[in-house]
């Protein structure tokens, strides 16, 4: 039981170890930072963080220290009083934000981290209005190019060396370093290993200023009108929670949300990067319906009831006839509203899980040059899919197994298909050219997809599929971890989500409510009893037990 | 007073001083050999805590009291660190020791290494010191040859293995952190403190880092007693409880605008007049001093009526200067500028700052440009107001910075200010001066 | 391995012996390639990285630091002449050595003469201001240089 006093407000820590910084976010206190990172090493050197620092002694009076001590590097132990906002605590500090500023650029109204900017930010709150500076600032040569997707405006540095500590301690590649020395020391990579691992653009957001660039969001939109969200990345298994940064229904960038239930502060390249896909001009745009004579253009209020009825005719005549693919790009009330509808078109309707794309080995981070391996801190997973166990728990509480689309057909071909697929690989490259031959057996296909392939060619229905920047509902992730996702974007042109187009289905009214369908899945499935009350929590809920 | 012989520089003048066979001739390792007969570790830990004797690389600690803070019981390595990177400009008295007598500096290295207990010794020499490095690999190899150095050091249960390493001309290799890392393969940024390094050092293991004066001291006073070291120099002031005293002999390096530069040998606490007049020669051109650096550039400047200031670990510090240092003297006569030699101090500053953190790296960049300014006749006294505050809040006085090198950067631009305003003044007031390449346009034509 | 001769990788791995950690080899093994080849070249870089297990950019963040290691594009000359710019040597002409030296040599700051010999550097306080103004030949200390044809010429018969 130790109690830390921030600013007279006293804090109970428990048992725990924490430096100061963390400490006053306990009290809601922010100590302005730039070097400091829970996932990095403290160096204590940007100085921002500089407070005073005293003990209160048994009798009740408080000396304090003479010199001010950074917070980070300063560990919270019982009966320490921090004082941060008294003469000498703001005044350190606004003499780093003066020392910051003299050779940093005034580059603002050109500057990507304008509006997420900590130098901004803390200029503000804790710096000075004006500037002492008349010689000339040290203008170092720009880097464009430090990686594929990394560029550094080396004059806007502040020599944090968080980016630095990143590649060493997370990444493991070690591709950046400082060269020179003093007031001329600059973040360089050496010729020979461009920034380029596959973590490399957490750096980005690592960098306080706007020093470190992602090519990808490079000079594409002010972060003050965009619009974010709480989501899960639909890259892989590891399911990295992010923020979802969209304006009038465009993607412009994914970045890794802190959750420690999850991957913790980062996330890879290939996740960050891999939205494109939702702003695609090549997406299926609007349902389809072919009839005997053309490819009919129709409308979802002609499709829906089509559709049942041509399945329910099946269902009648032949009750094993019928199979829906549940992908594992589905969300879990998706897949259960799927597999729910076509149950009550027929029970003896098979349910089979779509492919699982696997690529390579799971990637573990960091690397190292030595012989010993390292503990990982970070991994990307090589299954490329972000909720197959979510949709497997689905099918194996309506089919008590689960077995795989190739599997099944190869044992059966049916006479409908529902493959509610929404990969986003173009040109249905997800599919193997055994599988597509298997699929074309069928004699009744309905493509639900997010790209046209030889498929959705021939499929008699076609139906758009949503991405998940624009869908409400959960994935679970390898460990079991069940996280929500919330829509940014609103689906274009004639686009439903696969919720809205299942509730139709299903002739249920309304707008799809995740939270709603969540509590009926807590009720039936008892893999998912911890989805009742229908909220997941910003960190989502660990649905197995790791004991 | 009694003329004053020379301990630590007894031996430099003779010929072949530098050989292991002139060393042992001289008594050379009869202390060594002594004590690890008849003393433990703790033992001439102890001896060396009573002796008084304080570091001689600029910071003045307690030898035997930083010795103590070693966690007792550690399964090791436990390292020695010797600095020999002496870096402070117009200091050279770790260069002649080892050049010529570096003998003696490696038994009080073994001395030390025994009484910390380190296993190994890294002696960690500034490139620009090649024939003192030269010198020292010697000493090192005929150390070995003859057994005072490698295992079982003359039959005895001890055993120190000693590795030469050389720097790359970086000043902050010389703050005892910095030397770590840059011993480690790393760029010299210095660490953070705690932890200190005897509890975390090198490679992460318990060391001790020392000064080449300081052990030379060290095997003078296992050979002549702590006794002798404490019947020179100057003891605490009883109305200072924290004054540890000023004993021993300190090698005072004198240079500049004096007659007679060089190294002189005497006891802790003479004044800087008496330095200057009775061992330097007095001021050349039958000049006066406008003032001097008492200690190495860190220290400040030392007015013309400040010369009686006693050079002992609190002398400076009475006269707002940051400290002794490393005794290293510099006089610049009443034709210099200060403007000038103020320019000079700044430029080094600036350059060797390792850039690790914002006050320093930023500070050091702003204080020279300023000077620089002024220099070229455009300053304004906003400039000297400026320099001052700056001077003032850089470092580990204020807990603004992570390492000494910017109090030490501070210290000589606010001495400057203060102690030679009006000559500031009246320079930005008379405008441009001509000079050229941007070097010293000194009075000595 | 092209960069560094078989002499050279031998007396790295000699030292990575001497060390706790491989890193600690950094250092030497810069000294070792700049005196035999008077640049450290990428090449050398990365092959000294991988012996250390290190990344070449932790390699070059150490060297860099120095700024006492030159490239393959500025090798040094035989002769690295350098001249103490610090206060005692300030105070004793150390400029106007320097800018004979500069007439003398035909060569700014930095540079190198057409017939590689001379390299003209700066130096902070080089630890002889006992006998200022003072220069380094190498390493080795050369001091009250007051004629520097007269220290040219001496150093050109070494050579």
């Amino acid at each position: 039981m130790a109690t830390v006093y921030i600013n007279d407000k006293a804090v109970d820590i428990g048992d725990k170890n924490l430096n100061l910084v963390q400490v006053a976010e306990l009290a809601g206190v922010t100590i302005p930072h730039y070097c400091y990172h829970p996932e990095l090493s403290v160096v204590a050197s940007c100085r921002m963080c500089l407070v005073e620092v005293g003990e209160k002694k048994p009798d009740g009076t408080v000396v304090m220290q003479p010199r001010v001590i950074p917070a980070c590097q300063t560990p919270a132990k019982d009966n320490l009083v921090v004082q941060t906002a008294t003469e000498k605590s703001k005044s350190a500090q606004a003499q780093t934000l003066e020392a910051i500023l003299l050779n940093h650029p005034l580059d603002c109204p050109v500057c990507d981290k304008a509006g997420e900017c900590k130098l901004q930010d803390y200029s503000y709150k804790y710096g000075n209005s004006e500037s002492r500076m008349v010689d000339d600032k040290n203008t170092p040569p720009n880097k464009p190019d430090l990686g594929h997707n990394i560029s550094l405006f080396t004059d806007r540095c502040i020599m944090c060396s968080r980016c630095v500590r990143f590649t060493r301690e997370i990444s493991g590649t070690a591709e950046l370093h400082i060269v020179n020395r003093g007031s001329h020391s600059e973040i360089d990579i050496f010729p020979t290993e461009p920034l380029n691992n596959k973590l490399a653009s957490n750096v980005v957001d690592l960098c306080p200023v706007g020093a470190l660039a992602s090519k990808d969001f490079l000079y594409t939109h002010r972060v003050w009108n965009l619009k974010t969200q709480d989501s899960v990345c639909a890259g892989c298994s590891t399911g990295c929670s992010i923020h979802l940064d969209t304006n009038k229904n465009v993607v412009y960038r994914l970045r890794p949300r802190e959750n420690p239930k999850a991957q913790g502060y980062f996330m890879c390249d290939d996740g960050r990067l891999g939205y494109h896909y939702a702003n695609s001009g090549d997406r299926i745009s609007k349902p389809q319906m072919k009839t005997e004579i053309v490819a009919h253009q129709n409308s979802w209020k002609d499709i829906i009831p089509a559709l049942r009825t041509d399945l329910k005719a099946i269902g009648t005549k032949k009750p094993n006839g019928i199979a829906v693919m549940l992908s594992p790009f589905l969300t879990v009330e998706e897949a259960y509203l799927l597999a729910s509808f076509i149950k009550s078109v027929s029970a003896d309707a098979v349910l089979v899980l779509g492919p699982i794309p696997v690529i390579g080995e799971d990637d573990h981070y960091p690397k190292t040059r030595g012989t010993t391996p390292l503990k990982p801190k970070f991994t990307i997973r090589n299954e490329k899919c972000p909720n197959r166990k979510g949709v497997e728990e689905v099918i194996r509480y309506f089919e008590k197994k689960v077995v795989s689309v190739v599997d099944y057909l190869n044992q059966t071909i049916p006479d409908v298909m529902f493959v509610a697929a929404g990969y986003p690989d173009k040109d249905g490259s997800w599919m193997d050219s055994n599988l597509l031959s298997l699929f074309k057996k069928i004699k009744l296909l309905i493509a639900q997809d997010l790209f046209p392939s030889e498929l959705t060619l021939a499929s008699k229905y076609v139906i758009p599929s949503a991405t998940f920047s624009e869908k409400e509902g959960s994935f679970v992730n390898f460990s079991g971890l069940a996280q929500e996702l919330h829509w940014g974007c609103v689906p274009l042109h004639q686009v439903r989500t696969e919720g809205q187009v299942y509730l139709d289905l299903l002739e249920r009214k309304g707008l799809l409510q995740a939270s709603t369908i969540r509590e009926e899945i807590a009720k039936a499935i008892p893999y998912f009893f911890k989805f009742s009350g229908g909220k997941l929590g910003e960190n989502g809920i660990e649905l197995e037990n790791l004991s | 007073m009694a003329k004053y012989e020379p301990v630590l520089l007894k031996r430099i003048s003779k010929e072949n001083s530098d050989t292991i066979e002139s060393y042992l001739a001289d008594g050379g390792y009869l202390g060594l050999m002594r004590i690890l007969k008849d003393c433990s570790p703790s033992q001439v830990i102890d001896l060396v805590k009573s002796s008084g004797l304080r570091g001689r690389g600029g910071a003045g600690f307690p030898t035997g009291l930083k010795w103590t803070f070693l966690p007792k019981n550690h399964p090791g390595p436990i390292y020695l660190c010797i600095n020999a990177d002496e870096s402070e400009p117009c200091t050279f008295n770790n260069r002649v020791l080892m050049e010529k007598d570096p003998h003696q500096v490696l038994e009080g290295i073994i001395l030390s290494a025994y009484a910390v207990g380190a296993s190994k010794v890294f002696i960690y020499v500034r490139y620009e010191y090649g024939d003192a490095y030269r010198a020292t690999e010697r000493a090192v190899n005929q150390a070995y040859e003859k057994g005072f150095l490698g295992k079982n050091i003359q039959g005895s249960p001890y055993s120190l293995e000693a590795v030469m390493h050389k720097g790359a001309a970086a000043y902050i290799c010389g703050e005892e952190t910095g030397l770590i890392e840059s011993l480690e393969g790393k760029r010299a940024w210095p660490r953070i403190k705690p932890p200190f390094p005897a509890i975390e050092g090198a490679f992460r293991k318990p060391t001790i880092v020392n000064n080449i004066e300081t052990v030379a001291c060290i095997k003078n006073i296992i050979d002549l007693g702590g006794d002798w070291f404490k019947s020179l120099g100057i003891p605490p002031d009883p109305a200072n409880p924290r004054d540890a005293g000023s004993y021993g002999p300190k090698l005072y390096c004198i240079s500049g605008h004096v007659n007679k530069p060089g190294l002189v040998e005497l006891p802790m606490g003479i004044s800087a007049r008496e330095l200057i007049d009775e061992y330097g020669g007095g001021v050349w051109k039958n000049r006066k001093a406008k003032g001097i650096i008492p200690g190495g550039n860190s220290m400040g400047f030392m007015t013309y009526d400040e010369l009686d200031t006693k050079l002992d670990f609190n002398g400076p510090g009475k006269v707002g200067c940051l400290g002794l240092g490393t005794g290293a003297v510099t006089v610049f006569d009443d034709q210099t500028s200060i403007v000038d030699v103020l320019y000079n101090i700044c430029r080094f500053f600036a350059h060797e700052s390792c850039g690790q953190c914002t006050p320093c790296r930023e500070g050091t960049s702003w204080m020279y440009k300023i000077i620089e300014r002024i220099r070229k006749g455009h300053g304004s006294i906003e400039d000297l107001n400026i320099l001052e505050e700056v001077g003032n809040r850089i470092g580990t006085m204020p807990g603004t910075t992570i390492c000494g090198l910017a109090d030490g950067a501070g210290w000589p631009v606010k001495n400057a200010i203060r102690k030679y305003r009006s000559e500031f003044e009246s320079y930005i007031k008379n405008g441009t001066k001509k000079f050229r390449h941007l070097h010293l346009q000194m009075a000595h034509h | 391995m092209s960069a560094l001769n078989p002499q050279i990788v031998e007396k790295i791995k000699y030292l990575i012996t001497l060390y706790p950690a491989k890193q600690a080899v950094t250092l030497p093994a810069l000294h070792l390639v700049q005196d035999e080849y008077r640049c450290v070249s990428v090449q050398s870089i990365v092959e000294i990285a991988a012996l250390l297990e290190l990344s070449p950019a932790e390699v070059h963040d150490t060297m860099s630091f120095y700024g006492f290691f030159k490239t393959e594009a500025n090798p040094l000359g035989k002769c690295r002449l350098w001249v103490c710019r610090s206060l005692a040597c300030d105070l004793r002409g150390a400029d106007d050595l320097l800018n004979n030296l500069i007439d003398k040599l035909g060569v700014g700051l930095g540079e190198t003469t057409k017939d590689g010999l001379f390299t003209l550097e700066e130096a902070e306080c080089i630890g002889a201001c006992e006998g200022a103004p003072c220069v380094l030949i190498n390493d080795v200390h050369s001091l009250n240089v007051l004629d520097a044809d007269r220290l040219v010429e001496e150093i050109k018969k070494k050579l």
